[in-house]
């Protein structure tokens, strides 16, 4: 995945804005994640014969403007379903590793950690995490992120922002660099959350423009 | 396993369903924001449904291989919603015969709804009340489905708590817990129970639902305290029951199955037999609560023919601090209280 040099992020932060017509998006393949993965067999035995991750495809393009990255995402999502009353919301998460070479499909390891900035629709600004192992996460460092969604059609459409940076903890985004990238999906509407997800299944490689 | 646990025992006997308990619990624990239709005590009539509405068909819990239950994940409506007041135009709005109606439309539901219906025919109609708080399991469904054990038992005391602070909101602990005594806060976003007023307890002072009961039906000491009278009720005399021991979590809370009043023919003749049917009593206590309701009245007998009866003197609690021990002191004597901090989510560092 090539993330593009522009001129200035401001024009990208709308996932219908017409700069992004002309940035390629990439398709990843996303699988749900492994029942027997599932940490505990409360989740593997309740989530046995129920379909889950069922969203396949995560349209990914990604841009920067020297300061800061953008990721535009999108997905089908039959139904719209936001963080509020006994709702699960839907939800996307970025992952980048922060140093060393984390397995993604058990989201890091102690000396290996992953940062994940989660989205979940419904709450304004998404959420920074580190994660060392599977059930691990925890407030992560501040990376400057924002988020713009919207749902039309049966699809999600959003872009996620945050700094190019670097530093004790956050994972390394800089001009002319290169490191890793995965994602996650959760479909509220099929009551999914924590470990009952679409990912994608390993990393895919993202080199950023100078 | 924890070091020590500490344990309650309620004396269904002398439960009069005045919900004392639930209220000292909501003032002291679930006033504030989206805690609205939280009961971590509640009180409901047996036999019925309950809150959430029948809870013992829920799952949750484990087999009797140990293997975990799927649950179902209660709603806040099968709970019972907090009903909403016309509060403001009965105090502000100057008419002095205002009375207070309800605001929005007719429930249909509530956390009580079908108190005093019970069971039965005329004239021999039963049921009797059952407070329920989480019961600090020793074997936890609840703390084994948190896929990020947000949810741990203490080992000083066992008392099982929920850390706010790790808790994402999952909610596989309200699905896996067979009492259903987790509740969801959709303003905060976690989960929350009982816990056992551990600020107290840590102090010295009984739970609040215990202290506040007029009836003395609440016994709140350690089980594993020989002298205590919690383990003499359990295991010495075997009185007390835990309730759907079934569910396979070694509940901590246990309860003293209440007696039958008598039953009547058709022409108000009392005849033998027990009004609440055993096998009913059995389904909730399991198969030893014959010989607990026999002890009871042996021991009965005991007292009304003039003898002595150390069990008697327990249940009956003359002296009110006793219930409590090592757990009586007052709360405005217990040294050093702070008044307990609410932390708005994420302001504690």
């Amino acid at each position: 995945m090539r993330s593009q040099r522009v001129a200035a992020i401001e024009n990208y932060m709308d996932a219908g804005a017409p700069s992004w017509s002309s940035v390629g998006a990439q398709s990843i393949t996303m699988i749900p994640a492994p029942l027997p993965m599932q940490p505990n067999p409360y989740i593997q035995k309740s989530w046995k014969n129920r379909p889950y991750g069922l969203a396949n495809q995560l349209f990914v393009a990604c841009v920067h403007d020297g300061r800061r990255a953008a990721f535009r995402l999108r997905w089908h999502s039959a139904s719209k379903t936001l963080a509020q009353g006994e709702d699960f919301p839907d939800g996307v998460a970025i992952a980048l590793p922060v140093r060393g070479d984390p397995p993604l499909i058990l989201m890091g390891t102690p000396d290996e950690p992953i940062h994940i900035l989660l989205w979940q629709a419904g709450l304004p600004e998404p959420r920074s995490l580190l994660a060392t192992g599977i059930g691990s996460s925890r407030s992560g460092p501040s990376v400057g992120a924002s988020v713009h969604a919207h749902w039309a059609d049966g699809r999600w459409a959003l872009v996620v922002t945050r700094d190019l940076s670097s530093g004790v903890d956050i994972a390394p985004l800089e001009a002319g660099g290169a490191t890793r990238v995965g994602f996650a999906l959760w479909n509220g509407a099929n009551k999914e959350r924590a470990g009952i997800k679409a990912v994608s299944g390993d990393w895919t490689t993202l080199t950023l423009d100078r | 396993m924890s070091k020590h646990q500490v344990a309650m025992v309620m004396d269904l006997n002398k439960c009069l369903g005045c919900h004392t308990c639930s209220i000292a619990c909501k003032r002291l624990w679930t006033r504030r924001e989206g805690m609205d239709a939280m009961w971590w005590n509640s009180v409901n009539t047996m036999p019925g449904q309950g809150t959430p509405r029948n809870w013992e068909g829920m799952g949750g819990g484990f087999d009797s291989s140990g293997q975990p239950i799927p649950g179902h994940l209660p709603t806040y409506a099968e709970f019972g919603e907090a009903w909403e007041f016309e509060h403001e135009k009965v105090f502000f709005g100057g008419n002095p015969d205002a009375t207070l109606l309800p605001l929005g439309d007719d429930p249909s539901w509530g956390p009580n709804w079908d108190e005093d219906v019970g069971a039965g025919e005329y004239p021999n109609s039963y049921y009797f009340y059952l407070p329920r708080i989480c019961n600090h399991c020793t074997h936890p469904a609840c703390m084994e489905a948190c896929p990020r054990k947000a949810i741990i038992k203490r080992d000083e005391d066992g008392i099982v708590i929920l850390n706010e602070d790790h808790c994402r909101g999952f909610r596989f602990c309200q699905e896996a817990c067979p009492y259903k005594k987790i509740y969801f806060n959709t303003a905060s976003r976690v989960s929350q129970k009982c816990i056992f007023c551990l600020p107290r307890i840590e102090k010295g002072v009984a739970t609040a639902c215990s202290r506040q009961c007029p009836g003395r039906v609440r016994f709140v000491g350690y089980l594993d305290d020989p002298e205590g009278p919690i383990h003499q009720l359990v295991y010495k005399y075997g009185v007390a029951l835990p309730l759907h021991a079934e569910f396979g979590t070694e509940p901590n809370v246990f309860y003293v199955p209440p007696l039958s009043p008598p039953k009547f023919d058709e022409n108000g003749i009392e005849v033998p037999g027990l009004r609440i049917p055993i096998e009913y009593l059995e389904s909730l206590f399991g198969p030893k609560v014959k010989i607990a309701l026999s002890t009871i009245e042996r021991e009965m007998q005991r007292k009304r023919s003039g003898g002595t009866s150390d069990l008697m003197d327990l249940l009956i609690s003359r002296r009110w601090l006793d219930m409590f021990k090592p757990f009586d002191k007052h709360p405005k004597d217990s040294t050093d209280v702070q008044p307990v901090k609410f932390f708005a989510r994420g302001e504690r560092k």
